[in-house]
């Protein structure tokens, strides 16, 4: 099977990810419950992993590093701490519904920065007016999870920090495939899964938080139980009930994985084969393919259209020989609508570390197979 | 053998005081708080011999870990709090 979906989760890992779970399945018990060795093994794991995220995203303290279930949780506890009901929210043309959907729960008033398409200068222009309207709050993806669209999340920031406006960044793209500098941003909050490029397994996620959050769930933390309130201190704060440590040990793996790889070498990589495959489709009739003509505007995400297909069909008929892709809308449609890709949905090919320049070609010569259809 | 207790709000920064300490070169163990010095329930210490008190402290200061509660151990097993 040739994998090219890992904009939803990455399925190649490295091998110490499955053997580190396995292990902490049978070793390590909950973290912060008990003195014992169990208890403290997995506590020196859950550390270790907070540490390492604290190390690549530029953290100072890994106290502010919080394990979540997945970015949609992240994302969920800070949204829900820094907006309320009426609260005018600037959002990028690119988020997922796992920021959408929360605002539109609670009524937020929100405005989209709309800009075309790869265009980072007009994505900084159209958040600069709209925050020129004023603004409580901004949500902005890093990467688009549709078009792998990276957005100017710097400049971005930049507005943010100048005018007092926290900043939310959903880095359930970026996390591991792109160089993020949490610090230097400045932002409230960053939510990323740790499942895509962190290479962890799923049931994990990060917060990194810059900001003081509210919880989104109560109950036992192993700290200041007489107290009926949830602890006023991170991680505990965001961190009811029992860890996920089989979870984290993997993702403690995926990390320091990253860490030895390096993120400027992943990113260059996956841009590498994005490229790659772009160019490649350009020869195939009837493809339409969404690419930015600058390689600094495009993740390791790549979507497309084949002439006359519906893209489920189309997925359907790939899947078949041997290709794993996602189509649709990718829980995206407001990226959808910005691209003017609403009605079709699109094909959207996703790579990883563990992808290769052979795999590419491989996809290329069965797509070729595939007929447009007129 | 009398030791301090670093009492320590949560478990990760109790992880904090101990890395930091640990990585001066003073050996520091983490364990969960005795009962009656637990403070609001559940707490975690860092355990530290009597001979590193002052050192802990001068280390703790300087990377921004400044203990709020130190206990000493009494010749009783029973603990008493150390002004800071």
């Amino acid at each position: 099977m040739i994998y090219l979906d890992s904009a939803a989760t990455t399925l190649q890992k490295p091998q110490a990810v499955a053997s580190s779970s396995a292990w902490a399945i049978n070793h390590l018990a909950s973290p912060g419950r008990g003195g014992h060795r169990p208890a403290m093994a997995a506590a020196d794991t859950a550390f270790a992993c907070r540490e390492a995220a604290a190390r690549l995203f530029h953290m100072e303290d890994p106290e502010r590093v919080v394990f979540t279930f997945n970015a949609t949780h992240g994302l969920n506890i800070a949204i829900k701490t820094l907006a309320r009901p009426g609260s005018r929210v600037v959002i990028s043309g690119y988020e997922h519904n796992a920021v959408t959907r929360p605002l539109h729960g609670m009524r937020a008033d929100v405005r989209v920065a709309r800009s075309p398409l790869f265009d980072q200068t007009a994505a900084v222009e159209a958040f600069r007016q709209e925050l020129n309207q004023g603004a409580d709050l901004v949500v902005c993806n890093h990467v688009s999870n549709v078009f792998g669209f990276i957005l100017p999340i710097e400049e971005i920031a930049q507005l943010c920090r100048e005018r007092g406006v926290p900043l939310i960044v959903d880095a359930s793209q970026s996390a591991g495939a792109l160089p993020l500098d949490f610090q230097r941003l400045g932002a409230a909050f960053a939510a990323m899964p740790g499942h895509k490029g962190l290479y962890g397994p799923q049931g994990t996620g990060l917060l990194l938080c810059g900001a003081d959050p509210d919880p989104l769930l109560e109950g036992g933390t192993g700290s200041e139980s007489v107290r009926q309130s949830m602890p006023d201190f991170l991680p505990d704060r965001l961190e009811a009930g029992t860890h996920n440590i089989a979870g984290i040990a993997g993702l403690l793996a995926g990390l320091r994985f990253v860490e030895r790889r390096r993120v400027e070498r992943i990113a260059a990589q996956e841009s590498a084969l994005i490229r790659r495959l772009g160019m490649g489709m350009k020869r195939i009739s009837g493809a339409e393919i969404f690419q930015s003509s600058d390689p600094a505007a495009q993740a390791g995400v790549l979507s497309f259209r084949l002439r006359g297909w519906d893209c489920e069909d189309l997925g359907e008929a790939l899947g078949r020989r041997g290709v794993a892709l996602r189509a649709g809308l990718h829980c995206a449609p407001l990226a959808h609508e910005t691209a003017g890709t609403l009605e079709t949905g699109t094909l959207r090919a996703s790579v990883s570390a563990f992808n290769t320049g052979r795999e590419v070609d491989q996809f290329l010569q069965i797509l070729r197979s595939i007929p447009a259809k007129h | 053998m009398l030791y301090y207790l670093i009492v320590c709000r949560s478990l990760t920064y109790a992880q904090r005081t101990a890395a930091a300490l640990e990585r001066a070169g003073v050996t520091a163990r983490i364990l969960r708080s005795p009962k009656s010095i637990a403070g609001e329930g559940c707490s975690h210490s860092v355990k530290i011999s009597q001979r590193n008190l002052t050192d802990a402290l001068r280390i703790l200061q300087r990377v921004g870990l400044t203990p709020k509660r130190v206990y000493i151990t009494a010749g009783d097993g029973s603990y008493q709090e150390v002004a800071l």
